[in-house]
């Protein structure tokens, strides 16, 4: 019984993400974001691409939405959803010039 | 499978979290996170591959230097800037000057493999050179300090360097009359304060400019410029030993963060940025101009040529998790390394003398 229910709830959270369709998605080519911020609604999702030639940290420290990808290879993309509405400041840890504002909206 | 990630970036987001307190400005720790998905392979479309002569475009000197807004540059600040940075009377020996660690007669370095401060005293680190300093967009090996002039004041005050406290050193300057009168015409109306010294000084700073190199000739069109070799070095350093990765534009640093492998307790970056992997023993990348005058290297000074250096970079350093996922054994060849050397060479320029000011008294 309890097997089930786990086995449902997984299913139900995995429903709910696949939901979530990534509105926007941020370049990283030349180590630069391709936008300097952005507005999402809580629960959207942003996809991170690297389509750069060399790896990224991006993350954030961000009350609420805090993140972090880790060493993201170039030809992959994560996407990231938030959960509190307020300003996600999205910086790369690897690349100091690398700063973007991501607005989430109730 | 979004359990797991959202339960990870939880774990990930709460070390961060506490890492950046001071850093990026949070005061309070969240319990919230971001939910991260799985990573996936992207279809990515990468500009073609560039020409020999857009690449080389990449390199061009710039034309002006960049002042930031809240501290222009005036002839007078420079000069009193000068004034203040070769004066020894800023720590509280009266021995030690900005000069001491990042001369003129070393590329605007020491020379040395670390720092030597108050007393005597051995530091952790390499001094780095102030060379195109304008262009930085974070200071300090650790990338601790957000500004030139917040740099200006670290090493002043600084216990195991200069030792100084600034209300002291303010109540020294003040008591050597001939300063006065260069404050008020720097800073009108402002008086002698820290602030000021500290813009004077970064402003001078900031005028410290690698001059044209051969290099520089070569980018600009004259293929005599240089040798055949150190052609063919820049093509390998754009190429496969992927130097520019991080070594990039006209001062060759994009002033990234990366632990490049090498056999240091020291963590670097990672004591600002606790629960960010990559961050651990990671230190800023230096500009390469002047490097024939910068050693020995590296930020703890560890290796005493450049040949030593390109040997790190060939042989992939200390395999750990932190480590750069762009470093790896290159498999250079002989030729190929003396090649690199050889394009290095050419990025020092002919240094016009530096004459040391005449200091108030
Ligand atoms: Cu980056």
């Amino acid at each position: 019984m309890r097997t089930i229910a786990l086995f449902t709830c997984v299913i139900v959270a995995g429903f709910s993400v696949g939901a979530y369709a990534a509105t926007e998605v941020i370049h990283q080519q030349g180590r630069a974001f391709s936008s300097e911020t952005i507005s999402v609604k809580k629960g959207e999702a942003v996809t991170f691409l690297n389509d750069d030639t060399v790896p990224h940290n991006i993350m954030s420290a961000s009350k609420g939405n805090e993140f972090n990808l880790g060493s993201q290879a170039p030809g992959t993309s994560t996407d990231v959803t938030f959960k509190e509405a307020g300003d996600v400041q999205v910086i790369c840890a690897i690349h100091p010039r690398m700063k973007m504002m991501v607005k989430v909206t109730d | 499978m979004p359990e797991l990630g959202s339960y990870r970036s939880r774990i990930l987001a709460g070390t961060i979290a506490s890492a950046a307190l001071g850093v990026l400005g949070f005061s309070t720790i969240g319990f919230g996170a971001a939910v991260v998905g799985e990573s996936r392979k992207a279809e990515i479309t990468q500009k073609a591959p560039s020409s020999l002569d857009a690449l080389k475009a990449q390199y061009r000197r710039p034309a002006s230097i960049p002042f930031p807004k809240d501290n222009p540059y005036t002839p007078d600040k420079a000069a009193l800037g000068k004034k203040l940075y070769f004066d020894t009377r800023l720590s509280v020996s009266s021995a030690q000057s900005c000069a001491s660690c990042h001369s003129p007669g070393f590329g605007w370095g020491d020379g040395l493999a670390v720092g030597v401060g108050h007393g005597m005293a051995k530091l952790g680190r390499h001094s780095p050179t102030i060379v195109n300093a304008a262009w930085s967009a974070i200071f300090m090996w650790d990338g601790r300090l957000p500004t030139l002039e917040d740099q200006a004041l670290g090493p002043i005050q600084s216990p195991g360097e200069m030792n100084m406290k600034l209300d002291d050193l303010m109540a020294r300057l003040a008591s050597i009359p001939e300063y006065k009168p260069m404050f008020d015409a720097s800073f009108p109306g402002q008086g002698m304060t820290a602030k000021a010294l500290a813009q004077a000084i970064a402003t001078y700073e900031r005028t410290v400019v690698s001059e044209r190199a051969p290099f520089d000739a070569w980018i600009e069109g004259n293929e005599k410029a240089i040798p055949e070799a150190a052609k063919r070095g820049f093509a390998v350093f754009n190429g496969k030993a992927q130097c520019a990765a991080c070594h990039e534009g006209w001062n060759f640093t994009n002033e990234g963060f990366q632990d490049i492998g090498l056999p240091s307790t020291d963590i670097g970056r990672g004591e600002y940025l606790p629960g960010v992997i990559k961050m651990q023993h990671a230190f800023k990348t230096p500009g390469l101009r002047e490097i024939n005058r910068r050693s020995p290297f590296m930020h703890d000074g560890s290796l005493a040529t450049l040949e030593a250096v390109i040997d790190h970079y060939d042989h992939g350093g200390v395999d750990r998790p932190s480590r750069s996922d762009l470093m790896r054994p290159l498999g250079l060849t002989a030729q190929e390394k003396a090649d690199l050397v050889a394009f290095l060479k050419t990025l020092t320029s002919e240094l016009e003398p530096t004459a040391v000011p005449v200091l108030p008294r």
